[in-house]
Order: structure tokens, then C-alpha cells, then sequence
């Protein structure tokens, strides 16, 4: 860490994420984790039972993983790895042949023990420009990473 | 072969905030790791245990109902884990609530591989009435 002088403000956008949403995609997030029996997201029949839904949808831990992608990118992996956080709240489902569109602005900084937080809103949209997520993240940046005090 | 189920049905009303759950023992394969990052489309994606569901698979299998939608989930990264290490997930109760007529658990769980480094933190809030999906986005 360390040698890269960043700058975080109010009203900072932090870059777009967009995601095409497939069944395919889908199957391989849960299969990743050894859940290969039929679920609300893998199984037409079974998200008509559970959900009542007419067909399959993302979990919701895709779009956690969505915001964790976005939120690395603009801190960085080494700060964001180690301090990075995400937490959103699902508003609406998502379905294979969805594009999903993740945003994020930072609200403000504060400092803490170990560096200055800054906290971003984050917000998604399916490609009908509904909000299908809405949350916070944040990232803990160390000071050194800072210009310094005057 | 039958298989025997012995999970307990689930009394919202009964269930404790603090119960803490079994600890949950699994090796994340680079496999699995490859297989999670196809999936959301990111090679660079650190925090593949998210689709492990650890918070709520000790949950699930102690407590039987008619399953649960995701609401609402935090995530806290501390260290990327390492493929082959073997992790071990405490997993509890954090908090349950009636919203709006509806039943919401929360559960949280904590990840650290065998080096004894801490992985992450998972919060997630379940609505046990899942079938308010179908009812809200398809009625």
C-alpha cells in the first residue's frame, strides 16, 4: 500500500457498473457454492412454488456481489478488499435477460482510527429504469494515501 | 432411499436473537472460485463465499419452513480468502422484526480460514413470506 495520493469528495460519482443478467450466469453463482438441487433461482417450477413468480430470479447476494465489484474498482482492491463494505436493500427482482445497472456517488468522508471512511449510495436499475436495489457501501482509506495537512 | 428429515419447523415467535448455530466447516476450491467469478462476471471478484449462503445454511438446517426472500444484505470484506484453506463459519441470530404484517429474520455469520484470518462479515434479512414476491411484482 501506500505512494498513490487519492482524493475523495461530496457528490464524487463513482463509475457505473452494468450487468446482463442470465439464466447462465445465474446457474453458475449457485453452483459455485455445490447447490445443484432445484431452487426460486436455478428452477422455473420451483420459483412458481416459493415465490410465485412466473419464472426464475437472481439471488440477491449477485447484486451484493454486483456492488462489491463496482465499489473495488473505485477504491482499489488493496483498500477495498481489507476494509470495503456493501449493504443493500432488495426492492425489486431480478430476472435472467435483465440489464442491471449499478451507480454510486460518495455522500461524505469521516475519519476513524484507522484512515477516513468514505461512504458512497449506490443504487441499481434494470434496463425499464426501475430501482431494483438501494444501499450504502464504504471503504476505510488509510491516511497515507491522502495529500497532507496543511 | 428416504431421506429423513429432522429439522425443527420454525416458531418465529420461539425463536431467540443469540442463538448462535453449529460452526460450519468447508474448503473454498479454486473450482469454486473460478465457477463464482464466470458467474458475476468479474475475474477479479475476491469474495466468492458470498455464494455460500454461510448465514443462513446452519439456519436452514436446523429450522424447517417455507422458505424466505432475500430483503436485505450487508457484506463486509476484511480478507480475500485463499483458495484450499479451509474456512470456519460461526453463524447466528442477530435480530428478527414484524414489518408491515410480514416476519423478517436476521442473520449474520463470521468467516476465518485456518490461519485464523478474518474473511468477511454477512448480514442478511429474510422475509419468511416469499410468496409476497409473486404477489407484489406479479399480481
Amino acid at each position: 500500500m501506500g505512494g498513490i495520493v487519492r482524493s475523495y469528495s461530496e457528490g464524487d460519482a463513482v463509475a457505473p457498473l452494468v450487468k446482463e443478467m442470465t439464466q447462465e450466469a445465474i446457474n453458475l453463482f449457485e453452483g459455485s457454492a455445490g447447490q445443484s438441487g432445484p431452487s426460486q433461482f436455478t428452477d422455473e417450477e420451483a420459483a412458481r412454488e416459493t415465490l410465485g413468480t412466473s419464472g426464475t430470479v437472481a439471488s440477491g447476494r449477485m447484486s451484493i456481489s454486483f456492488a462489491l465489484e463496482m465499489m473495488r474498482r473505485h477504491f482499489g482492491s488493496d483498500v477495498f478488499n481489507h476494509t470495503g463494505t456493501v449493504d443493500l436493500r432488495f426492492l425489486r427482482p431480478v430476472r435472467p435477460g435483465d440489464t442491471i445497472t449499478f451507480a454510486g456517488e460518495v455522500t461524505g468522508t469521516s475519519r476513524e482510527a484507522n484512515g477516513q471512511k468514505v461512504n458512497v449510495k449506490i443504487e441499481a436499475q434494470n434496463q425499464r429504469g426501475d430501482t431494483t436495489a438501494v444501499g450504502t457501501g464504504s471503504a476505510i482509506v488509510p491516511n497515507a494515501f491522502f495529500p497532507p495537512e496543511e | 432411499m428416504v431421506e429423513v428429515d429432522n429439522r425443527v419447523p420454525l416458531d418465529w415467535d420461539a425463536l431467540e436473537v443469540g442463538e448462535v448455530f453449529e460452526k460450519f466447516e468447508y474448503v473454498l476450491t479454486q473450482q469454486m472460485i473460478d465457477e463464482y467469478r464466470r458467474g458475476v462476471m468479474d475475474p477479479e471478484a475476491a469474495f466468492p463465499t458470498i455464494s455460500h449462503k454461510v448465514d443462513v445454511r446452519q439456519f436452514n438446517a436446523k429450522y424447517s419452513d417455507n422458505g424466505s426472500v432475500n430483503a436485505r444484505c450487508a457484506f463486509h470484506c476484511y480478507n480475500s480468502p485463499v483458495p484450499g484453506k479451509r474456512l470456519t463459519v460461526t453463524a447466528w441470530v442477530a435480530d428478527k422484526y414484524l414489518r408491515r404484517g410480514k416476519n423478517y429474520i436476521v442473520t449474520e455469520a463470521v468467516s476465518v480460514d485456518e490461519d485464523g484470518r478474518l474473511i468477511d462479515r454477512v448480514i442478511t434479512h429474510e422475509l419468511k413470506q416469499p410468496w409476497e414476491v409473486g404477489k407484489k411484482w406479479e399480481g
